[in-house]
């Protein structure tokens, strides 16, 4: 629930700790400490121990203590005299987004998420071919075959199975029809436990193997000749299984994590998967689900498309946005020395720090980061679903999740920071 | 303060004034009757010889929500050809079939637009929504939240809950997603398509459930009835874009037993599959029947030739159309057992026979359909073209001789099996007044708006004189919102935001009971998660809610 009032104990809280966005955890904080935590998993443990523990709250200027008045002035002053600041990390809620847009209006800058690379992989195929993806709820009630691609994703979204793929109760899917399938560089003593609670075939097949798996199948689905010399007999032939399962099932689904999928021009490994999807709807149901949302990138992507018109790595030097994925990525900019400021947004991990750069930096950052080289400005900024209530995005950008709060502790929420940046600079820039 | 606006010729429908001279009074933001001389008038503007209306309120335009963020997604070309500079005043954005959500508020603004409402809302997108609409400056928003397909209502009907049952989970809907109306999208069949039924008629069953589009019309404009829900069921028929279809919508107006309807973008359902392409309007059968059915409204959905893109709730029809995508290229949604959402580049073409047919269907529709006020002027934006349009299509609606050069220019295959060239009617700039003001208030229960008496908000476009109405419309001399000038000869001189309009009839919240098994059995989502509070409208979306009356449960 989306509140502005705290309470002891809290159900129903949502998770940012990935993008599955669980939301039936139930906490007890007391005093600003977690007392206990129930449904969830590591990675939730890490983001509320991470969130809720003590940590010094005052800014930085130049390594020196400051006050939030001199930092800002001091954050405004280095952003005046930017001429390409580049504001990227981006790891905030939707009202964080909306402030640092607003300001990135104003003075020019080039947008990117910590996660862009990920991110990009999944919106160029949007941007060049469309795909027919579905959610969760849909899954819970509706799959009976999925293909789980990479071997990554259970790491990733460690409740997948329990909340997603294999739940208590479904509508229309019975647990006992239900398969999965894992398509990915997977040894098989190492699957995760909870496979085990559905029938799960591993086809084991390299990342870089994952294009070549995938126009095997369309080729298979529409009766065209293969080769499956490449495969060796045995994946060659749970591939042709795999198949005839793909046309037979109800209403199929393909997961992946593009972030996992970290290989060049992997973009068009999910082109592939999703031109599967589409051959399959021809005659059956199947649809995707690309998993993401951690970190806030869908977050942040979701709310620069609405207000600029273009997803992230835009940018608004000239006095209109533009937009380019490879162009404006914030790792090749800093790289090639194309930007003079920047501004490194980051409030959900402490681990989630800014790159090495000679250009000035300031840092919105989670109050638990530490620095090897002291940035600029530091200014520990609040805890989106902690310190201040919010929304962000889960994987499938239809679901924008309400965060409450959970303590007071006076830190400032990106927003904040936003609005004062805002006031400062309009007295100078862009009028 | 007290502003006077002094000398403008009124065209105010809702109280019967057409062209007179009259002046008008506004005091915190409202219009107000005539005070005392004594009371000193702290600004005026003269009007003499300007025509004053309302603010427009456009009843179905997609603005907001994951759709069409998809489409902006999908199309970085249409947002590099059209740009918007920033300015010190507005932000930069661009695009023209979907623009962002900044420009679109300007847009709307710089026509003299004043309230807009996004159709399609899925309840569990309904904060993105909003959000969006938030983020859409200058225009008070709303919307219809979408059930029909929902699998919830459709096991309650399955299971043949009583009508007392659906109404209260209708009104929690209301409440839970901050709509002001209900639509219905192609009754059953999206739910359908996730079962792989590829079409789905009125009196088709549905391949689950075993209950049919008729079923689930009459259940849901008999639950808002019921409830004293101004807006009444808004209905996106089945069939969309079919030859043949006009049978489905007549048959959807008969289906709902004399209730109240709005049949919307009915242009797209209008279609008779007649001669040799198996393609022709029934545009007439549709205007003669509802100029027979005083229960049904319509809005038109006129198409304008270009690129657009079109951005609907009824998977299963837009997964059908997908063939024609132009860029090719499309996205479809299954949601949550919710809904879903189909994504499809669209470009009209003059001399494309059934992109000419369409186009000359839509203006049949406005000029066979005798009353006004049960007419709206819509693309369904950006279906059939983006909203900017609406000047160039007041300009086909008021001159005849310029609607038959248009006629001209098309597909003469079309253009010769079209009545269009044969219909007479102009619309005066009252009966333009009432489509684009009085009625669609009118329709959405909106007292406060869409009329010059006192009482109403202060939101007033004022016109220059000018022959060409499509210029007239385009650039007004003054738009006011809430009694503040934001616009001036077309252009943004304050950026203003405004709030969102919402119902709230009365309901048994022992609902929630039933609701809350099912979210914990089946959802992703809890809840009390999927509820929008009000102090969430206010501080964490950025739209606060103007609650309007109902009429009080029957």
């Amino acid at each position: 629930m989306w509140h502005n009032k705290i309470g002891n104990r809290t159900n129903a809280v949502t998770c940012p700790g990935c993008g599955l966005s669980c939301d039936d955890l139930r906490l007890e904080v007391s005093d600003g400490q977690l007392v206990s935590l129930e449904n969830g998993c590591a990675l939730a443990r890490s983001f509320f121990d991470n969130a809720l523990t003590p940590h010094d709250h005052d800014p930085m200027v130049n390594g020196n203590l400051a006050s939030l008045n001199d930092a800002v002035a001091q954050s405004a002053e280095l952003l005046r005299k930017a001429h390409a600041p580049l504001f990227a990390g981006l790891v905030t809620d939707v009202n964080g987004m909306r402030g640092a847009l607003k300001v990135a209006n104003r003075c020019g800058a080039i947008l990117d998420h910590y996660n862009g690379d990920g991110l990009f992989r999944n919106i160029r195929v949007m941007q060049d071919n469309g795909w027919f993806a579905t959610t969760f709820t849909e899954v819970r009630n509706r799959a009976d075959l999925i293909i789980v691609v990479g071997n990554q994703c259970f790491d990733r979204f460690p409740r997948l199975i329990e909340r997603i793929l294999n739940p208590e109760y479904s509508l229309f899917s019975s647990a006992s029809e239900r398969k999965l399938i894992l398509l990915g560089p997977w040894d098989s003593g190492s699957l995760p436990a909870d496979t085990e609670t559905m029938a799960c075939t591993v086809i084991p097949v390299a990342h870089q193997q994952l294009s070549d798996a995938t126009g095997l199948l369309r080729a298979l689905i529409a009766g065209r000749p293969v080769n499956m010399q490449a495969f060796g007999d045995n994946t060659g032939g749970q591939l042709v299984e795999l198949a005839t399962q793909l046309k037979a099932a109800k209403y199929s689904v393909i997961a992946w994590s593009a972030t996992e999928l970290d290989f060049p021009h992997a973009e068009l490994t999910i082109q592939g998967l999703a031109d599967l999807i589409k051959d399959l709807n021809i005659t059956t149901r199947s649809a995707a689900l690309p998993l993401a949302g951690t970190l806030a990138d869908v977050t942040s992507n979701q709310v620069c498309t609405w207000q600029l018109g273009y997803p992230l790595r835009t940018r608004l030097q000239r006095s209109y946005p533009e937009h380019d994925p490879l162009i404006n990525r914030y790792q090749t900019l800093i790289e090639g020395k194309e930007t003079d400021l920047l501004m490194w947004i980051s409030s959900l991990s402490p681990r989630v720090l800014p790159p090495t750069t000679d250009s000035p930096t300031i840092v919105l950052g989670h109050p638990g980061m530490t620095f090897e080289h002291a940035p600029d400005v530091y200014i520990p900024v609040g805890v989106p679903g902690v310190d201040h209530p919010g929304h962000w995005y889960r994987s499938d950008a239809v679901c924008p999740m309400p965060l409450g709060r959970l303590r007071e502790s006076g830190l400032p929420a990106v927003s904040q920071i936003m609005m004062l940046l805002n006031n400062k600079l309009r007295q100078t820039i862009g009028k | 303060m007290l502003i006077k606006l002094t000398g403008g010729t009124l065209y105010d429908p809702a109280n019967a004034i057409e062209g007179k001279v009259r002046d008008i009074y506004i005091r915190d933001g409202r219009i107000v009757p005539t005070p005392p001389a004594s009371d000193p008038v702290h600004r005026s503007y003269a009007l003499d010889g300007k025509i004053v209306m309302a603010g427009a309120i456009d009843l179905h335009t997609h603005i907001g929500g994951g759709k069409v963020n998809i489409a902006r997604t999908m199309l970085p070309e249409d947002h590099r050809a059209h740009v918007r500079n920033r300015t010190t005043l507005t932000r930069s954005g661009g695009g023209h079939a979907t623009p962002s959500t900044l420009v679109a508020g300007y847009r709307y603004a710089e026509m003299g637009y004043t309230s807009c409402f996004e159709p399609a809302i899925l309840p569990v997108n309904a904060r993105q929504a909003h959000m969006e609409m938030a983020d859409t400056p200058m225009i008070d928003t709303g919307g219809y939240a979408m059930l029909g397909n929902d699998d919830l209502l459709l096991q309650l009907i399955a299971e043949g809950a009583e009508q007392e049952t659906i109404n209260d989970y209708v009104a929690w809907t209301l409440h839970a997603t901050q709509c002001i109306g209900i639509k219905v999208v192609n009754p059953g069949g999206i739910n359908a398509f996730k079962f792989n039924a590829r079409e789905l008629d009125v009196d088709d069953l549905h391949p689950h459930y075993r209950i049919s589009p008729r079923e689930i019309l009459k259940t849901l404009s008999l639950a808002l009835n019921n409830l004293g829900v101004p807006h009444p069921l808004h209905v996106h028929a089945s069939n969309l874009g079919v030859p043949g279809n006009f049978h489905s919508t007549l048959t959807t107006m008969d289906a709902v037993e004399g209730l109240p309807i709005h049949l919307t973008h009915v242009q797209f359902h209008s279609y008779g599959a007649e001669g040799d392409r198996k393609f022709s309007s029934s545009a007439a059968e549709i205007a003669e029947a509802v100029n027979r059915h005083p229960n049904i409204s319509i809005d038109v959905g006129q198409i304008m030739f270009g690129q657009t893109i079109t951005v609907s709730g009824d998977t299963m029809r837009q997964y059908a159309n997908h063939g024609h995508a132009h860029p090719n290229k499309w996205t479809c949604m299954d949601i949550e057992c919710d809904a879903g959402c189909g994504v499809v580049p669209f470009r009209y073409r003059d001399k494309n026979f059934v992109n000419a047919l369409q186009w000359a269907i839509g203006l049949e529709l406005f000029l066979m359909i005798d009353d006004p006020w049960r007419v709206f002027l819509t693309t369904d934006h950006p279906n059939g073209a983006p909203f900017t349009s609406y000047p160039h299509l007041i300009r086909l609606l008021m001159d005849r001789s310029f609607r038959n050069d248009m006629l001209s220019q098309i597909n003469p295959d079309a253009a010769s099996s079209s009545h269009l060239g044969t219909l007479d009617r102009v619309y005066s700039l009252y009966e333009i007044a009432i489509m684009t003001r009085a009625a669609p208030a009118r329709i959405l229960g909106l007292t406060d708006r869409g009329h010059l008496a006192p009482g109403a908000i202060a939101d007033i476009a004022v016109y220059h004189q000018n022959d060409n109405p499509e210029q007239m419309f385009q650039q007004p001399m003054l738009v006011f919102k809430q009694g503040e000038v934001v616009v001036e000869e077309g252009r943004i001189t304050r950026p203003v935001n405004g709030t969102t309009q919402v119902v709230r009839p009365d309901y048994d919240t022992g609902i929630e009971t039933r609701l809350g098994d099912w979210f914990e059995q089946y959802h992703s989502i809890k809840l009390q998660n999927f509820k929008i509070s009000d102090d969430e409208m206010a501080a964490g979306i950025g739209s606060p809610v103007t609650i309007h009356p109902c009429h009080g449960r029957s």
